[in-house]
């Protein structure tokens, strides 16, 4: 530890903290706009000079390092004089619209104008006036009010890591600029609103509509992807305005899907009060009239459950004992992404929390799309490839990611096993192996040069394998993360305090789930299967929209066309035009709930906004679905469910206690025996489907969303892809053709991108291709544009 | 040829400057060039070449005056890191064109140089950042790297001796804050020149990272003669702790301007009046800018300072990279100022925010003040405005545009005033 004194009282920090460090953490204030904890130091602004013992000159306190024994002085007269020529020089071309401008209340200028600026600025001259550019559907530029502090610029290079935003000119023509003049690509844009001291980089979607005063603030956890981001969400009386990342918590950022998914909250597609079809028309109506139509659908029928994960685990448990006192027999199904039922022998959830894998010596990432996936551990990777560690990728399509991957591989889903196989047999040639190499290595015939990257990466010290949805979604799932595992057991990453297995999940509270439901788990297309063979009379759907979302909307449609659908839940999304009753349940911005992050990271909310018609929280409309039902109500009140809660699961009873809670690490569960080797290969078409995961049109939040689906508009490619040569191959012209599967002929346009590996159908926009996304396998053929 | 008694030194980089032709590598070996660089490169050790320059006391020539051999000490060896050698020659502070002469008319002096400062740094890849005006000086400059590729006297082992450099010449784009070091570096890279903050300075992490050694032209052409006669010869010119010759670039009202290279210590009034065949009017001059437009101004009662480092801080002003521009009591002060005003708004790169908004500022006012527009509180805002710039930033362009506001408030208050408020006659 250094030592040194500031204003003449000895503190203790790291060596190599630089004086405006020590001074913040020592709570001496220091006024800076250029600065930023979480961004490379720039020492432009000038404003946080400080005096130094035996210094001839003021120093710029966020760029010079402490020293032994240095003693710093933040409050001299001259100090004072300085801080105020600064304030002056930053005020002369900037305009006096604070009456107008939306960061008014909440800007660093204002803030230092009053407490260093002068009463009265002596520049006399013409001002400056700057020509505003384009910066996407989120952020709103007005150069004017400018000051230059290259928070925006900095965050671009290396954050978002599109390094599209830069500096023009020089001397006092110097402006911030986007290089080019078109939306900043970046899907963590809404941050830039936030990092801008002043009001040059406003929030678009919230632009002059609210005061920061105005704004009460309630502290939620995020639910849109299972990052779990602490989130502020911010109303004005009942009405969310918008959604902010919190100070302090263990990702400074949000994503732009988290941020504004916000006027979801207040859309049409909002479910605010019971309401049963008549005359295939939803019609609004009393609870008890809902719950009565709801009986005569559910009463000793053979019902099949199909919720979210995003629900809090007060909602979850409640599922499941809506179930146990209902239906006994009940199918449960919460993941629309998952073909593969048997267990896995690492189950979904991370073992390393996202600092531990920017910190890891090797990263791989396996079949996953990260940045749309999990946009902020996208950028954990980016901040690691700054620093120059690795990250690793093998994967179907070359997703974009704004850094430099050092070692890439496309390859089809279908070479997987050859992939792990091929590395199965280069850490045994090195000395490294597992009991079960041997019958997954003859279960597989061939090899694919991929796996040299994952074999090479194995052999550090530390390895982050980061397994996603191309994997988890494989028809052969267990069987190819029980090869990862052998891999990563063989190599010593499997270990205690060393385990490298991350599944990465498809929603919130992974590691809750996967043990509280792994008893009567099936997977979403099973469900829609054996409805769709007469097995079931009714499904109950709780927040999720299969028709919208997953791998599965045509088994769901079909299902549908043959049972009713009970939709219980925030958002109507697509399967609401097909729900026979629908039941008011609370979202996540208004419902007290406990929330586990993929990390097992645990967060309670505690002061949700009001409710805005009659939705109820999930747990209670369980409950009251069991009294109606004429089942015993196992529990009446939170406490009681959360008493409950913690007889399932023991990790959490320390959950709602704030002292023990960020404590609370919930680790995901592990499959010991479960080992399989691949199946048999046999395809019935050549082409392997990959569906893409869009963060901006993916989850019925989101795509009630209109700020959202406009920016999916921004992002989209053509409906499908395929690599040139696989076209070339078959001896076709991009356009239109036929795509044949198991479902038959579709007529669809095909593009081509060589970003696609050869062999594989890349369906862009899931959802959208409609029946293509429960595909695996598929052909092209005919079709000339 | 130099002579070896340093009491009869009179000149080191301007030796062989009136030559004809010795900018041909022909001529310049005929007269002494390279003659003592195998010598160097198959006797001398890094650590010794270091300690000569240390013992030297050669300052750096370029406005600093960090001591070189100190400053080549810093790099610091064995991080698997290349060390990389850079010349600054973007000679832009007004009033200075001494380079420039070097490397017109003796570029081998600067590739000698380099060669052996190279050599002691361990340095495999060197270049030489010309300003960008000079396009003259950057063909003469390639034409003799050539001609030395050719001689084997730079590229793959060095004259048999297995020491290994390259050289390139990078014109820089005409922006004066490419001087600065760590602006030129960043210039070098491909990207805008702003100053980096310091620490981390650039011999420990400077061009792409690396431990790097920038130095100016005439700092580098001096290398040659301190080794071939040693340390202490050098040491021995001049005046101590100021040794050696300095090239003064004199401009303004003297009757033969130019550069003329004097042992250190020669008196500024020397100089002018037995040198630069005095001044056009009068006897004193009004005032003398001793070292580039950016140091703080001297005038007739400094006449006598000597020419050194010490000697014009002493002064109240610095001996910078020797650009003495004379002004007799016919110079519009308040024109001249006015106009240097404009050349710092222009270059300012921008980033800090007291000098991008305060060169411009000052300019602005400086304006009305020429024209007699300004008023008693502009003069109050160029002091406060001035005063509050320097030191205050990343770089010392700040201090360079107030050095003249300063300066002229401090020596010409009254003057100031009346022309101020359309008083003056």
């Amino acid at each position: 530890m250094t030592s040194l004194f500031i204003n003449d009282q000895e503190v203790e920090v790291t060596p190599g903290t630089s004086i405006l460090e020590a001074c913040r953490q020592n709570d001496f204030d220091v006024p800076y706009f250029c600065y930023h904890p979480e961004l490379s130091v720039a020492a432009n602004c000038r404003m946080c000079l400080v005096e130094v013992e035996g210094w001839p000159k003021p120093a710029a306190s966020c760029c010079t390092p402490v020293s032994e024994g240095m003693k710093v002085k933040t409050q001299t007269e001259s100090l004072k004089k300085d801080r105020q020529m600064v304030m002056e020089y930053l005020l002369i071309h900037h305009p006096l619209d604070c009456p107008v401008c939306d960061q008014g209340g909440s800007c660093k200028l204002q803030d230092y104008a009053l407490d260093h600026g002068a009463s009265k600025g002596r520049y006399a001259e013409p001002k400056r006036a700057v020509v505003n550019y384009e910066l996407g559907p989120f952020v709103n530029t007005c150069m004017t009010r400018c000051i230059h502090c290259t928070r925006c610029v900095r965050f671009a290079d290396e954050v978002a890591g599109t390094g599209d935003i830069g500096i023009l000119n020089r001397s006092d023509h110097m402006s911030i600029a986007g290089i080019v003049e078109e939306a900043l690509e970046s899907e963590l844009s809404g941050n830039l609103p936030d990092i801008c001291p002043v009001g040059a980089l406003l929030d678009k979607p919230s632009h002059d509509v609210s005061r920061p005063w105005e704004m009460s603030h309630h502290k939620s956890t995020c639910t849109q992807c299972p990052n779990g981001c602490d989130i502020h969400i911010e109303s004005r009386g009942d009405e969310v305005m918008r959604i902010r990342p919190i100070a302090g918590s263990p990702e400074p950022w949000i994503c732009d899907r988290g941020r504004y998914v916000y006027d979801a909250f207040r859309s049409d597609a909002r479910i605010l009060e019971p309401a049963v079809r008549r005359d295939g028309e939803l019609q609004s109506v009393g609870w008890d009239e809902a719950f009565d139509r709801v009986v005569s659908l559910l009463k000793d029928k053979r019902v099949g459950i199909l919720f979210s994960p995003d629900w809090s685990v007060e909602g979850h448990t409640a599922i499941r004992m809506m179930r146990d006192t209902l239906f006994p027999d009940a199918k449960v199904a919460f993941d629309l992404h998952r073909r593969d039922m048997r267990p896995f022998a690492f189950e979904e959830g991370l073992s390393m929390t996202t600092a531990q894998i920017e910190a890891a010596d090797q990263v791989v990432v396996l079949g996953s799309d990260l940045r749309q996936r999990l946009p902020l551990l996208m950028q954990r990777l980016r901040k690691r490839g700054h620093a120059g560690k690795p990250v690793s990728r093998i994967g179907a399509m070359n997703y974009r990611t704004n850094m430099e991957i050092s070692n890439d591989a496309i390859i089809r889903p279908r070479d997987w096993p050859a992939v792990i196989a091929r590395a199965m047999e280069q850490v045994r040639d090195l000395g490294k192996t597992a009991a079960g190499f041997d019958a997954w290595l003859a279960a597989v015939p061939a090899r694919h040069e991929a796996g040299k990257i994952l074999a090479d990466a194995l052999m550090a010290e530390s390895c982050a394998l980061l397994v996603g949805e191309e994997i988890r979604s494989d028809n052969d799932a267990a069987a190819l993360i029980s090869g990862l595992d052998l891999l990563m057991r063989a190599c010593g990453h499997a270990e205690t305090g060393s385990d490298g297995r991350n599944l990465i999940p498809e929603g919130m509270s992974a590691q809750i789930l996967s043990s509280v439901f792994a008893d009567v788990r099936v997977s979403a297309g099973d469900l829609f299967a054996a409805a769709g063979a007469g097995e079931l009379d009714a499904i109950v759907v709780v927040g999720s929209d299969p028709l919208g979302d997953g791998l599965f909307p045509t088994a769901a449609t079909a299902a549908l066309d043959k049972v009713p659908l009970i939709q219980i839940g925030s958002i109507a999304g697509r399967i609401g035009e097909r729900a026979e009753v629908q039941l008011p349940a609370a979202a996540y911005s208004e419902t007290e709930g406990t929330f586990v992050n993929m990390e097992g990271r645990v967060r309670v909310a505690t002061n949700p906004i009001r409710s805005l018609g009659q939705e109820r929280p999930l747990w209670k409309v369980m409950m009251r679905l069991v009294q109606v039902m004429g089942g015993e109500v196992p529990v009446v009140s939170l406490d009681e469910l959360r008493a409950a809660i913690v007889a399932r699961v023991p990790e959490l009873a320390g959950a709602w206690s704030a002292t023990e809670q960020d404590k609370l690490l919930l680790a995901p569960r592990r499959n010991r025996t479960s080992s399989f080797t691949p199946s048999k290969q046999k395809h019935a078409f050549d082409l392997d489907v990959v569906s893409r995961y869009s963060m901006y049109r993916e989850g019925m939040w989101v795509r009630a969303s209109k700020l959202l689906s406009e920016a999916a508009m921004l992002h989209c490619l053509d409906d499908l892809l395929v690599h040139p040569d696989t076209l070339a191959e078959a001896g076709l012209q991009p356009g239109e053709m036929v795509v044949r599967s198991f479902l038959g002929e579709t007529a669809c346009h095909v593009g081509v991108r060589e970003d696609v590996s050869p062999g594989v159908l890349f369906v862009s926009r899931r959802g959208v291709a409609g029946a293509l996304s429960d595909l695996d396998v598929a052909s092209l053929a005919g079709g000339q544009s | 040829m130099i002579p070896s008694d340093p009491k009869q030194v009179k000149q080191i980089c301007f030796d062989r400057i009136d030559i004809p032709d010795v900018n041909t590598l022909a001529v310049a070996r005929k007269h002494g060039a390279y003659a003592f660089l195998p010598t160097v490169l198959k006797e001398f050790t890094a650590a010794k070449i270091v300690d000569e320059m240390k013992l030297s006391g050669l300052r750096g020539r370029g406005g600093a005056g960090f001591p070189t051999g100190l400053k080549w000490s810093f790099v610091p060896r064995n991080t698997g890191k290349p060390t990389y050698l850079l010349c600054n020659a973007d000679e832009g502070e007004p009033g200075t064109f001494k380079d420039r002469d070097i490397m017109r008319f003796d570029p081998h002096l600067l590739i000698e140089g380099m060669i052996m400062a190279g050599f002691a740094l361990n340095v495999r890849d060197a270049y030489i950042y010309v300003r960008g005006e000079f396009l003259h000086e950057a063909n003469v400059m390639n034409e003799a790297i050539r001609e030395a590729y050719a001689a084997n006297l730079l590229g793959e082992n060095i004259l048999g001796s297995g020491y290994s450099m390259h050289l390139t010449v990078h014109r820089g784009a005409g922006a004066y804050i490419c001087g600065e070091e760590t602006a030129l570096i960043e210039s070098l890279e491909g990207k805008p020149g702003r100053p980096r903050f310091k620490p981390p300075f650039p011999a420990v992490e400077g061009f792409y990272r690396c431990p790097t050694v920038v130095n100016n032209v005439e700092t580098l052409a001096t290398v040659p003669a301190i080794l071939e006669h040693g340390g202490a010869w050098h040491a021995a010119i001049g005046v101590p702790n100021n040794t050696g010759c300095k090239i003064f670039s004199v401009s303004g009202h003297v009757n033969k301007p130019g550069n003329y290279e004097v042992p250190m210590g020669t008196s500024l009034k020397t100089l002018i009046e037995e040198y630069c065949g005095g001044l056009q009017h009068g006897s004193v001059p009004k005032v003398v800018i001793p070292g580039g437009s950016s140091t703080p101004w001297l005038t007739a009662e400094h006449y006598e300072a000597p020419l050194t480092y010490d000697g014009m801080i002493k002064a109240g002003s610095m001996l910078g990279s020797g650009a003495i521009i004379v002004m007799d009591e016919t110079a519009d002060l308040i024109a001249v100022t006015r106009r240097l005003a404009h050349f710092y708004a222009h270059e300012s790169c921008g980033q800090c925010t007291p000098c991008r908004e305060g060169t411009g500022w000052l300019e602005r006012i400086m304006i009305r003040v020429e024209n007699g527009q300004a008023c008693a509180e502009d003069i109050q805002v160029l002091s406060d405005a001035a005063t509050h710039m320097a030191g205050r930033t990343i770089c010392a362009l700040a201090d360079g545009a107030a050095a003249p506001i300063l300066s002229m408030l401090k020596h010409f208050p009254d003057e100031v005033r009346a022309r101020a408020l359309g008083k003056a006659a």
